[in-house]
């Protein structure tokens, strides 16, 4: 997981991004909302001290009971904020439920999981079916579970009416993608998921824009920014599958750097996953029986 | 009364627009004329044309030039051999062509008229002549005559009277326009694609800068050449100031 | 009462001030390029492995050399992809460029480019507003504000989405941001571009291209729509060649007789001191057989097979 930042020191960047939904992004995960009639469905809540900023910033646009959390994985964050929004939350709920959604495997995961997550932040109102679909705001939200790919419990979330898919850590332009192995991620459930993600995508005039995609961290992104992200995972696992076949052990493929030319444009000083990381889970994925 | 106002009218629109007018100046040297400077020491950056640029193409290779089914035997009948036992190891450095060789170029003022470029590669030297032509040209030459001015700038028309009529503003040139004539027949590459002595040129130098300081120019260059090109040839090269001459490196021409 | 309105009508137009002479050039119009160089890269196309004269680092180098062409066909989703907003210019495509004026003062605040190929459109703003934030989403033709110098017209430009350096996949990241300075002289219009990519080139990779104004084009519609036409072997495939196997790469120094070490590149390769460094060719030829007469008045376009004088 990523080093906790200096919290207050954090300020939030909203950016609207199509139709009734806004992407917000403190120190965690990146945050979908969507906003409107009735009221509010956050995608994903980062880390708890930021819930206080992150509820601020979903109130300048719409003062209705946040209703719906969905959690994209179990990772921290991600899910850190649910129980402090779901405090926050409550006052304007007047009775109504606010439901934490997420794949069973969240949930399984996050009742082990040290330190636990209160109670009330806990997605009980967990899903096992490959999708499971809700009506909000005036749009059909389809939360569709990508099986081993970033974890074992993965959710992508289409706003089908506002033409925006959240994809949690499924998706990291700028960055390796966080294959967690031990948690039942799988590079061939990544590739999958992302493949799924451009079945989900339609692109506009000249092959940019149409639907928009929010990442688990970075910007906004389409459908183009997805292949390019797409190809170069497959693209790696091709290479080590290759070096496996040759018998190369995983020292031998790490020295063989399969990822040089993407390093440039995928590593920074602050990278989560640095290339020996992302090299040493695809083995993992490839050679795991 | 409405004549009276009419009158008002351009009077007030001739002081306020115009002023005075003002007395004649003295028409400026190119030197002082100069919107930008263009002195220094400059290396081409080869990035385009590359296998055209660095090294002697192929013979037969006139890949991007516009030239007429005519020229085509001359193109494959480049003999370096009988280039060089001519004394005619120059001829690919004409005016038309020495700024696509790769090499460095000082530019200064040899006076008040007068732009001298140096460039190391074939040890030329162009001259840019500010004023009018002379009468007498000497003899054609492989960098010909070049009659260089600061570009006009657009003058605004009717003076930008700013009532009733939209106002027309100029625009400042910062562009040097030179024009060569007089020009020995050439090659347009080292691999003997030709110009004829037909040939006019004429050069366009515009400055610019980077925001990480880099200073360039470039220099559009078209040749008219009525005989061996059924088009204008246009290329566009390109210079980056360098702090001093200590790269400077004046060759000699060669035929390969 | 109309000796007073006079008097009034010359008190103020008395202390009007004189208007500022702007610099201003209008680059309106239709505008057809010019291909008077590197016409066989442009449009027939880049050949594999040819990276020469691009500041590319050793990254760029192996996404070229794994680059399979087949990518653009196989993955429907680069089927219709247009050029990034700095390789446009360089494109195969007419263009034309329109005034944008604001309808309250009539004045300028942008140029609209509009290319022919996939119809590509741009807006260079003049009005100084600000470029979006990081996390606003990238698109091909990047976010282009403008300020003039005279007769020039200083572009720069930002939120570029990943492309292409050149067409046989020497990449440029979605991390670089481009300037461009676009200058007209009669009808020719030059443009030159230099694009900082701070994950792929060692410096700046400077450029320029000419256009000729065009009045009389008149530019269609250039409609793609994608489609799967080749079966894929299996569903996660996307063409690529493992690290050195691809066996395209040799050909251009060999159609073209050049020592294979220039083909790789590189910043030291743009300055006239690198021809001491470059050696005799593997395999001499005595003369030009490949793309010899592209651009010459038989076959203007190059579109004429290679292999034909």
């Amino acid at each position: 997981m990523p080093q906790q930042p200096d919290f207050d020191k954090i300020q939030m960047q909203v950016q609207r991004v199509q139709g009734r939904v806004y992407m917000m992004t403190g120190a965690g995960g990146n945050s979908a909302v969507q906003v409107g009639g009735d009221g509010v469905l956050i995608v994903d809540t980062e880390f708890a001290p930021l819930a206080p900023k992150l509820m601020a910033e979903i109130r300048k646009l719409n003062q209705g009971p946040v209703l719906f959390i969905v959690n994209t994985h179990f990772h921290a964050d991600h899910v850190g904020g649910n129980a402090a929004l779901a405090r926050l939350a409550e006052p304007d709920l007047k009775g109504a439920p606010l439901k934490i959604i997420g794949h069973e495997n969240v949930l399984n995961r996050l009742a082990k999981s040290q330190p636990a997550l209160p109670v009330e932040g806990m997605p009980v109102d967990e899903y096992f079916t490959p999708f499971k679909d809700l009506r909000m705001n005036g749009e059909a939200v389809i939360i569709y579970h990508e099986p081993n790919a970033h974890t074992d419990g993965d959710s992508v979330i289409l706003f089908r009416g506002s033409d925006v898919v959240a994809t949690g850590d499924i998706f990291t332009p700028g960055g390796y993608p966080f294959l967690d192995i031990d948690h039942g991620g799988s590079v061939q459930g990544e590739i999958a998921a992302l493949d799924h993600i451009l079945d989900l995508t339609v692109p506009g005039h000249t092959q940019e824009g149409g639907t928009y995609v929010i990442p688990g961290h970075g910007r906004v992104c389409d459908e183009a920014d997805v292949v390019e992200f797409r190809d170069m995972v497959v693209i790696v696992r091709d290479r080590i599958q290759d070096m496996i076949k040759r018998k190369m052990t995983i020292e031998q493929i790490k020295a063989a750097r399969p990822t040089s030319d993407y390093d440039t444009e995928y590593v920074t000083a602050d990278s989560f996953v640095k290339p020996d990381q992302f090299v040493e889970a695809v083995y993992r994925s490839l050679t795991k029986r | 009364m409405k004549s009276f106002a009419v009158t008002l009218f351009f009077a007030g629109l001739s002081w306020s627009q115009f002023g005075p007018p003002p007395p004649a100046a003295p028409p400026k040297s190119g030197r002082e004329a100069a919107p930008v400077d263009l002195t220094g020491n400059w290396v081409s950056i080869v990035a385009e044309d590359w296998r055209w640029r660095m090294l002697t193409p192929l013979k037969g290779d006139a890949a991007s030039i516009p030239y007429k089914p005519d020229a085509r035997k001359v193109i494959d009948g480049w003999d370096p051999a009988k280039d060089e036992a001519a004394g005619l190891q120059c001829k690919a450095y004409g005016a038309p062509a020495v700024m696509r060789i790769p090499g460095r170029v000082r530019i200064a003022w040899q006076d008040e008229n007068t732009l001298k470029l140096e460039l190391d590669q074939g040890r030329q030297t162009r001259t840019f002549h500010f004023g009018p032509k002379p009468e007498k040209l000497p003899a054609p030459s492989w960098q010909g005559y070049s009659a260089a001015r600061w570009e006009p700038s657009l003058p605004p028309e009717g003076n930008g009277l700013p009532v009733g009529i939209s106002p027309r503003f100029g625009a400042h040139s910062r562009s040097l326009e030179v024009a060569t004539t007089n020009l020995r027949e050439g090659y347009l590459r080292k691999n003997g694609v030709p110009y004829s002595d037909k040939t006019a040129l004429t050069e366009y130098y515009d400055l610019f800068r980077e925001p990480n300081g880099d200073t360039w120019f470039t220099v559009t260059t078209i040749v008219n050449d009525p005989v061996y090109l059924f088009t204008p040839f246009v290329t566009s090269t390109d210079f980056k100031k360098e702090p001093d001459d200590s790269k400077f490196s004046p060759a000699p021409c060669t035929v390969r | 009462m109309a000796r007073r309105f006079a008097l009034f009508a010359g008190l103020a137009l008395l202390s009007l001030p004189a208007m500022p002479v702007q610099a201003q050039v209008d680059f309106s119009g239709a505008w057809a390029p010019l291909f008077h160089e590197d016409l066989p890269e442009r449009i027939p196309g880049p050949e594999l492995g040819d990276y020469m004269g691009i500041p590319v680092n050793d990254a760029a180098r192996l996404r070229g050399d794994s680059y399979d062409a087949d990518r653009i066909s196989i993955v429907t989703e680069y089927q219709c992809r247009p050029h990034g907003g700095d390789y446009s210019m360089r494109g195969l495509s007419n263009m034309r460029i329109d005034a944008v004026l604001d309808p309250t003062t009539q004045q300028l605040v942008a140029w609209h480019t509009r290319m022919g190929f996939q119809e590509m459109e741009r807006t260079v703003w003049l009005d100084g507003r600000p470029h979006p934030g990081p996390l606003a989403p990238h698109t091909w033709q990047g976010f282009s504000t403008a300020t003039w110098d005279g007769n020039m017209l200083n572009v720069y430009t930002t939120h570029l989405k990943e492309s292409y350096l050149r067409r046989n996949g020497l990449p440029r990241s979605d991390k670089a941001t481009f300037t461009e300075h676009w200058v007209r002289h009669g009808n020719y219009l030059t443009v030159i571009t230099v694009i900082t990519d701070p994950v792929f080139l060692t410096a700046p990779l400077e450029r320029s291209q000419s256009w000729v104004s065009d009045p009389g084009q008149r530019m269609g519609r250039d409609v793609c729509e994608y489609n799967q036409e080749l079966p894929k072997p299996r569903p996660d495939y996307v063409p690529n060649h493992l690290p050195g196997t691809n066996p395209f790469l040799k050909e251009v120094s060999e159609w073209y007789a050049l020592p294979s070490a220039v083909m790789r590149g590189g910043e030291e390769t743009m300055y006239p001191e690198y021809r001491q460094k470059i050696g005799a060719p593997e395999k001499p030829k005595a003369a030009c057989d490949r793309y010899c007469n592209c651009g010459a008045q038989d076959n203007p376009t190059c579109l004429v097979a290679p292999r034909s004088r």
